[in-house]
């Protein structure tokens, strides 16, 4: 970890959006969010591993849980995980067109995603496992539905950086907004990677 | 229609809240807004409002609205607390009808915590930090103006519940089950859910905001070890927040879900357990306990090396113990609850890591007593409450201890006994602090000093009051009395010791007079402060001008050591006088915007219209939020430079020129 | 480039300037990527791990206890690849001043779903 900085950092310039002082402080502060945002999901997972038996009179997770839709969502958002860190990698080389194109893919893919969630959620109201059931839904339901919004919000806060990439270009500003927002979303896929294994996995165990 | 008019009025003012009183300052308030307006117009200020105070991001100016806030709410605070002391005041009492009393006394805690302490500590980073690090504003100028005006929108709505609906009345903690809609199915718990969410907002971000300030904002040659103690509390503090808000966010939303939208997270009929809440409420709970004080232990490091001439004893030592502070106050919160039944090893675990916090604790208390030790004490206003402040807070530590041995908070727990142990260390540790700061940095913020005469009437009514008020509590709760009741059989022995605390706080009250009178005095007549550094301070902030100039420093310090004011001081030299022209240069500055204040207007809305579930309003308020969010992601003309003449100008007047 | 008019800098200067460039294991750490093979190979770890921890579950290869404890090391594996590979974890301007906090919160998170679950087993013989 305490490796001595690399040779070529004698001669590399930093990135675009950390060469602008004001820029790199607000990535710096936009860690600082996500630090908040790991506890906000890191309290909906200890109410869930609380909850996780209390389904009253309601369905058990083995019972519940259909893994095909499940995989797609992963698949989904690990793949756009992948297309906008290909993005990130083509707006250090400034391809603005490139950085476009990748954050197109990723909202699509993203859009996919919550399509399916939401799809998911529907067919688990119509056999009447609402969070009015039991805690363990209602566990269940704020848990994945937290990040389903924060998902939401990232596809929506990507078309509006699609807007401003197109009028002004890889700049300080845009590039600090693009790259902030890859690290949201990859975070997002973070949490996604724990609720797969920590309530999908973990409920199929049994 | 007819009927639409009385659904109004039945629910706005539900039987239960009809009372003269309300009515009375419902009717005050009409007027009193109706005054304001007249005056604004009548004066022609209302551009001069919206110009230098809502849409405002400057730090200073920031820091006078949280102060305003704060004062204002201990106000109504304070109120609540003699209210409830008049009804405690004499056995089966009905000064004010059960229901009413649930209402003050759970009004009483949120305020003082959220909404009086918070703002007032916020008040102090804003004013000081920024100044203290060489740094012209906060990292996120916009953002802490965001938080300003949630924090006010929040605690807005919070009060309205006074007047529209009827107050929260499950506590300051508001434990399910008795916040379910089973049990409590006015707006009131909705009222406390929502403004307590859109205030944690605003201080998830200042802590945010803080935290990369003092990170990243510092002068250069200003490294961690070299921080001024108020710095290194801030740190720590926003630290605490960041990791503290979280859990809380997350309890207060499961328990609006319940009430809102027919969640079970926390009605037993479906599996729920209202003992989680607890569990996510203390986790949050305890690290705030500390959120509270950390500050004014950095306080009290500025004050007693100021006043005692000496630079802070075992400075090392004081930052390793607020970083030990802040790792142990996370694995504390069970303390809280435990009598709710877990195993013994749970209770074991978290009453030995309680008493573990007092070690470190113990250490700051040496350290500020050695600092004293052969200094040139003066004892201003701001020192008394230092002095004050040490022995208090020991007291009320050690009775945390006593609260920690498990077994024996068995027999204490929800007794007066907790009552007047933690009022002993937030009164006597933060509510000092923060009196302690007020005298201290008021010249720098206002230009003037505060009246010392009547300074120290305040501090010695305060001071006793408070003693008066809480040591026969201590022994009501020995005695049985338990919290929150509403009244008491004369037959208890409880008579006597509830009188005198009552008197105590009417002191406290005549204490609290004289503060605003003091405020008041030394705005028209205080003695101005012409050299910027009325007190022989060490830090940087003693360096500037007071009323600091809107761009801070006319050229940014470059720092060599610890105290950097003090050592500029014993070379000879000073900022005043030495900048030469040529060495300033254009400043940035951030740009005024009125989105902050749009913002939080929109989330009041949203929150008012939720508490109702009035869905519409609620919707309209939610559009808001986006707009403003929106508006703000396109917004890049969010900075203007200040042309170096204007700030030579500026410090030519000062006489800080040189030439 | 930049709209404040900064010079740019190369990593080192700005880690030079750093008032706090004594702290070694805050040194920040820029990849160098001339052509996308971290990610490649990120984006087929996630994958392979995924299908992993798909296969063993369903598969009920362990014990229940056991299963969990080894997909939850996939996943924390998992993140840390995330992290590394695709959030730029040590990239910075000056010092990676996030490791600090984000260390802490993780170890915060972990603690508090893991005392949670202990606190709310109310094993105590009287209650």
């Amino acid at each position: 970890m305490s490796m001595p900085l690399a040779e070529e950092h004698e001669v590399q310039h930093l990135p675009v959006e950390f060469a602008d002082e004001k820029e790199s402080i607000k990535i710096t502060g936009f860690w600082m969010f996500l630090v908040t945002d790991v506890l906000i999901f890191g309290s909906l997972f200890s109410t869930y591993a609380v909850y996780r038996g209390a389904v009253a009179q309601g369905p058990s997770a083995n019972q519940l849980f259909q893994m095909g839709p499940v995989m797609l969502e992963t698949l989904l958002l690990l793949t756009s995980s992948f297309t906008i860190g290909l993005g990130i990698y083509a707006m250090r080389k400034g391809n603005v067109k490139a950085l476009m194109g990748w954050m197109l893919v990723t909202i699509l893919l993203g859009a996919g995603f919550v399509g399916t969630e939401i799809h998911d959620f529907v067919s688990f109201a119509a056999i009447g496992a609402t969070w009015h059931t039991s805690a363990f839904l209602s566990a269940f339901d704020i848990l994945v539905g937290t990040h389903g919004a924060h998902v939401t919000f990232g596809i929506f806060w990507a078309v509006t950086l699609l807007f401003q990439l197109k009028k002004r270009g890889i700049t300080a500003q845009t590039a600090r907004k693009v790259f902030t927002y890859s690290l949201y979303w990859h975070f997002l896929d973070i949490v996604w990677i724990f609720i797969y294994t920590f309530v999908y996995l973990n409920g199929k165990i049994v | 229609m007819p009927s639409f008019v009385s659904y109004l009025i039945h629910t706005l003012f539900p039987p239960s809240v009809r009372l003269p009183d309300i009515l009375l300052i419902d009717v005050g308030l009409v007027f009193g807004i109706i005054g304001i307006v007249v005056f604004l117009t009548k004066t022609g200020r209302w551009g001069s409002l919206w110009r230098d105070w809502l849409t405002t991001v400057d730090h200073k100016k920031i820091a006078v609205m949280y102060l305003i806030a704060a004062l204002l709410m201990l106000f109504r605070g304070g109120v609540d607390a003699l209210m409830i002391r008049a009804q405690l005041a004499a056995p089966g009492a009905h000064f004010m009808p059960a229901s009413q009393y649930d209402e003050v006394f759970t009004t009483h805690g949120t305020i003082m915590i959220f909404f009086m302490a918070m703002p007032f500590i916020f008040a102090l980073f804003n004013a000081v930090v920024p100044l203290m690090i060489g740094a012209r504003d906060v990292a996120f100028p916009r953002l802490n103006a965001m938080s300003y005006w949630l924090f006010a929108m929040g605690a807005a709505l919070f009060n309205v519940s006074f007047i529209i609906g009827g107050s929260p009345n499950a506590g300051w903690t508001a434990y399910p089950p008795y916040t379910g809609l089973a049990y409590n199915p006015g707006p009131g718990e909705n009222y406390y859910f929502l403004a307590l969410l859109i205030a944690g907002l605003g201080t998830t971000m200042t802590g945010i905001n803080f935290l990369v300030t003092t990170i990243r904002m510092r002068a250069p040659g200003m490294t961690l070890m070299k921080m001024p103690m108020f710095v290194w509390s801030t740190m720590v503090t926003s630290a605490l927040i960041l990791f503290a808000f979280p859990p809380l966010t997350v309890a207060l939303a499961m328990s609006l879900f319940d009430r809102l939208f027919g969640s079970s997270f926390f009605t037993l009929a479906h599996g729920g357990m209202p003992m989680m809440y607890v569990n996510l409420f203390w986790l949050f709970g305890h690290p705030e306990v500390y959120i509270l004080v950390i500050p004014l232990f950095g306080v009290f490091s500025e004050v007693v090396a100021t006043y005692s001439r000496k630079a802070l004893f075992g400075y090392p030592l004081m930052v390793v113990s607020i970083l030990a502070i802040m790792f142990l106050s996370y694995g504390t919160w069970v303390h809280h609850f435990f009598t709710m039944g877990a195993g013994p090893g749970v209770n074991a675990f978290f009453g030995l890591s309680t008493m573990l916090i007092a070690i470190p604790t113990g250490v700051k208390i040496f350290n500020w007593i050695f600092t004293m030790w052969g200094g040139r004490i003066q004892m201003t206003t701001a020192m008394l409450y230092q002095l004050a402040f040490i022995p208090t807070f020991v007291i009320g530590g050690a009775t945390g201890v006593l609260l920690a041995v498990v077994p024996a908070d068995y027999q204490f727990h929800n007794s007066y006994f907790l009552i007047a142990h933690f009022h002993n260390v937030i009164i006597g540790g933060t509510v000092f602090g923060l009196l302690s700061a007020l005298y201290y940095w008021w010249p720098k913020m206002f230009g003037m000093k505060l009246n010392e005469r009547q300074g120290r009437w305040a501090f010695w009514l305060f001071f006793i009051g408070f003693w008066v008020t809480f040591t026969p509590q201590y022994f009501l709760g020995l005695k049985g009395m338990t919290r929150r009741i509403y009244t008491y059989p004369a037959g208890f022995g409880w008579h006597q010791l509830n009188v005198i605390s009552t008197v105590g706080a009417l002191i406290m009250g005549a204490a609290f007079v004289v503060l605003v009178y003091n405020i008041v005095w030394s705005l028209r007549f205080g003695e101005r402060d012409l050299t910027g550094d009325p007190w022989d301070g060490r830090t940087l902030e003693w360096a500037l001008p007071s009323p600091v100039p809107e761009y801070n420093f006319a050229r940014i310090p470059v720092v060599h050591e610890r105290d950097a004011w003090w050592a500029m001081k014993q070379r000879g030299q000073s900022l005043a006088g030495s900048l030469r022209a040529e060495d300033v240069h254009d400043v940035e500055m951030p740009k005024n915007t009125p989105i902050p204040f749009l913002i939080g207007v929109s989330f009041f809305v949203m929150g008012f219209g939720m508490t109702f579930k009035w869905w519409p309003i609620a919707i309209i308020g939610f559009i808001g939020v986006i707009l403003c969010l929106l508006f703000s992601g396109f917004d890049y003309d969010d900075h203007h430079h200040l042309k170096a003449d204007v700030i030579r100008n500026t410090e030519a007047s000062l006489g800080r020129l040189q030439g | 480039m930049s709209e404040h008019g900064n010079t740019a800098l190369t990593i080192k200067e700005a880690y030079e300037q750093d008032n706090d460039k004594g702290l070694k294991f805050l040194r920040p750490h820029f990849a160098e990527e001339k052509f996308p093979a971290v990610q490649i190979a990120g984006y087929i770890g996630s994958l392979v791990l995924t299908f992993a921890a798909y296969f063993l579950v369903m598969n009920h290869v362990l014990p229940p206890a056991a299963l969990l404890a080894i997909i939850l090391a996939l996943a924390v594996f998992q993140a840390g690849l995330q992290l590394g590979v695709f959030m730029h974890l040590k990239e910075s301007r000056g010092l990676a001043w996030q490791l600090i906090p984000l260390y802490l919160v993780f170890l915060i998170a972990l603690g508090m779903v893991g005392m949670s679950i202990w606190i709310m087993l109310f094993k105590s013989g009287v209650s």
